[in-house]
């Protein structure tokens, strides 16, 4: 071999080594997030609530709150950024506590208007205020979620005008509404009481959007994510309740029923939507759709039941709704518990169910909304 | 010792001169130094479920420090043998998942053995060449990103990993060689490489991708 020769075989072993050295190690993944965040802080409902009552609104894990606990969506946000929560309001039973280090303001039952005790850390709106006078520094994320109950408020008066000549329901639009615009909606009929419904949504968007911006983005706060509302009439609770409406008067007012709640709800999100445009703080995870498709599409999600609650229920509510008490509905209660009819999975039959109990998500309901807050936070460069 | 062993003598005498400044005849071995630049013509497919319907990927472009090897088997006819230093291909969002950013990245080695035609007399100062090439791309080295962990359910303690199949494809090729004399040359090859293959996600989900690169590679060589 000619010295260049041998050069040049020198030349090629030597490249192949260091190709076969650049082989090895490294891989894994990069747990670094595009922006720093040293504080999470939630406001929002049962969703979002870190164990306020001592547990979550959903399977419990191997401890009810805490470490062990099921993560919650926005504690799985939380982790991404190496941040854990904590409630910042407990309660006894009858009262609140504040646990001033814990930066979970959400509450189970949370109201944007809680109009019976608007005061209460129940009300969404004061977690909100709450949260703001704790003052922001604008490296926190801000996670927010609310409206499902205000929805679900408005829908249980509206259902009961038959029954009580709109009391109910005139009762509750008037704490958003003013009254010229209630009265003329119920001189307007059965097309009014419908459409008077959106209206009190949006403007509860509104007020929503307003309330965040002057106690979060004009407190400081750089990065708040709101979580819209879910199509709530995809929940179990909500389809018994079309169910009974089918029942009782035919499935034509069913379907007629489900297009005008589903319409309030969309007149909230859109409004919601409009309210926050523009703002680069500010990003929307739209859970409304994700939720409509993962009812329509389930398999795409590995969800094997949509329309059935996890958790057995343990009694019947005043309006003839099944209960459920989440305590008692742990992660090994259910793997021990009989697979219903057509489950799959063996033990694990409901980690691919879709719902808890009749409102809310199973810890694998929790890990979906989870992702799809993180494609909204990914998207606006924070994460 | 007669004028023909002479003439004989002197003939041979003037085929080896003649050789030694030829440039690619049969048996001439070069090698070549230069860069490539990967351009991934990304196809993907969606993302197995659980995942948004729609959930796919785009591959960037790389360039690495490359060079390679070269034996003239026949005056025409070259064994070529590309080496290098590992690109590095990074992955984004698309689809359901667009804006989202980088999702992950990974060092690929594409190894190729190419037959190649050269057109033109050996000695010609510019010779084009087609080419044929199999190529086996190594993947290694995948990592993934906190947003794949977001979006996979994944957390920093258990992160969502990603191993993408290694897989041959097959690589057409079109150059020149442009001798600036018998030792020195430049070489210039566009090739496209017909490569798919899938990467599967720790959480359970794989995605189909068809790269399909277009491939830009130039290089100094020296022959002997």
């Amino acid at each position: 071999m000619k010295p260049r020769m041998q050069w040049a075989a020198r030349a090629a072993v030597a490249s192949a080594v260091a190709a076969l050295l650049a082989a090895c190690g490294g891989g894994g993944s990069d747990t670094s997030t595009a922006v720093s965040v040293n504080s999470v802080r939630v406001m929002g409902d049962s969703l979002a609530d870190s164990g306020t009552f001592g547990f979550k609104a959903t399977v419990q894990g191997s401890a009810p709150t805490g470490p062990g606990s099921t993560p919650i969506w926005p504690e799985r946000v939380a982790t991404t950024y190496g941040q854990t929560l904590c409630p910042h309001y407990t309660s006894n039973g009858t009262s609140f506590s504040v646990n001033a280090t814990c930066t979970n303001y959400a509450v189970a039952g949370g109201r944007i208007n809680n109009f019976t005790a608007p005061a209460s850390p129940v009300s969404i709106t004061r977690q909100i205020q709450d949260a703001g006078t704790a003052g922001y520094n604008g490296s926190e994320l801000v996670l927010i979620d609310g409206g499902g109950n205000d929805a679900a408020d408005l829908i249980g008066a509206y259902l009961r005008v038959p029954r009580d000549g709109g009391a109910a329901y005139r009762a509750v639009l008037s704490t958003v509404l003013d009254t010229a615009t209630v009265n003329a909606a119920f001189a307007a009929g059965a097309t009014g009481l419908a459409q008077v419904g959106g209206r009190y949504m949006q403007t509860l968007a509104s007020q929503f959007a307003a309330t965040i911006k002057t106690n979060t983005l004009d407190k400081g706060a750089k990065r708040v994510a709101i979580v819209n509302m879910p199509g709530i009439t995809l929940t179990p609770r909500f389809r018994a309740v079309l169910a009974s409406v089918a029942a009782a008067n035919g499935a034509t007012a069913a379907a007629q029923a489900e297009a005008v709640f589903d319409g309030w709800v969309q007149a909230f999100n859109q409004q919601l939507a409009g309210s926050v445009a523009g703002d680069s703080r500010v990003v929307i995870a739209d859970l409304y759709s994700s939720f409509k498709d993962q009812a329509t599409n389930p398999a795409q999600y590995q969800l094997t039941n949509v329309t059935t609650a996890a958790c057995p229920a343990t009694g019947v509510g005043s309006d003839g709704l099944p209960t459920y008490t989440f305590p008692s509905c742990t992660a090994a209660a259910l793997s021990a518990a009989t697979p219903p009819a057509g489950a799959t999975g063996g033990s694990n039959w409901w980690q691919t169910y879709g719902f808890a109990d009749g409102f809310h998500p199973t810890p694998y309901g929790h890990q979906l909304v989870g992702q799809l807050v993180s494609r909204a936070l990914s998207q606006a460069g924070w994460l | 010792m007669n004028k023909h062993i002479v003439r004989a003598g002197a003939a041979l005498a003037t085929v080896l001169l003649a050789t030694a400044a030829q440039a690619q005849v049969a048996g001439t071995f070069s090698v070549r130094i230069g860069a490539t630049h990967i351009a991934p013509q990304v196809r993907s497919g969606d993302l197995s479920a659980p995942s948004f319907p729609g959930t796919r990927v785009d591959v960037d472009s790389a360039s690495a420090l490359t060079g390679g090897l070269n034996y003239m088997l026949t005056d025409h006819w070259a064994i070529d043998v590309p080496i290098g230093l590992p690109f590095k291909h990074s992955f984004y969002g698309d689809g359901a998942i667009a804006g989202v950013g980088k999702v992950g990245e990974t060092k690929v080695l594409p190894a190729t053995v190419f037959a190649q035609y050269r057109f033109g007399e050996a000695n010609a100062n510019f010779r084009p060449y087609l080419g044929l090439g199999v190529t086996y791309a190594k993947f290694f080295k995948e990592r993934t990103t906190a947003t794949l962990n977001a979006l996979s359910g994944g957390t920093p303690a258990n992160p969502t990993t990603a191993d993408i199949d290694d897989r041959f494809g097959l690589t057409p090729q079109v150059g020149f060689v442009y001798n600036f004399n018998e030792r020195w040359f430049v070489d210039a090859a566009y090739y496209k490489s017909f490569l798919k293959t899938r990467t599967h996600l720790s959480s359970g989900q794989s995605v189909s991708i068809r790269l399909n690169p277009n491939v830009f590679a130039v290089g100094i060589g020296y022959r002997f």
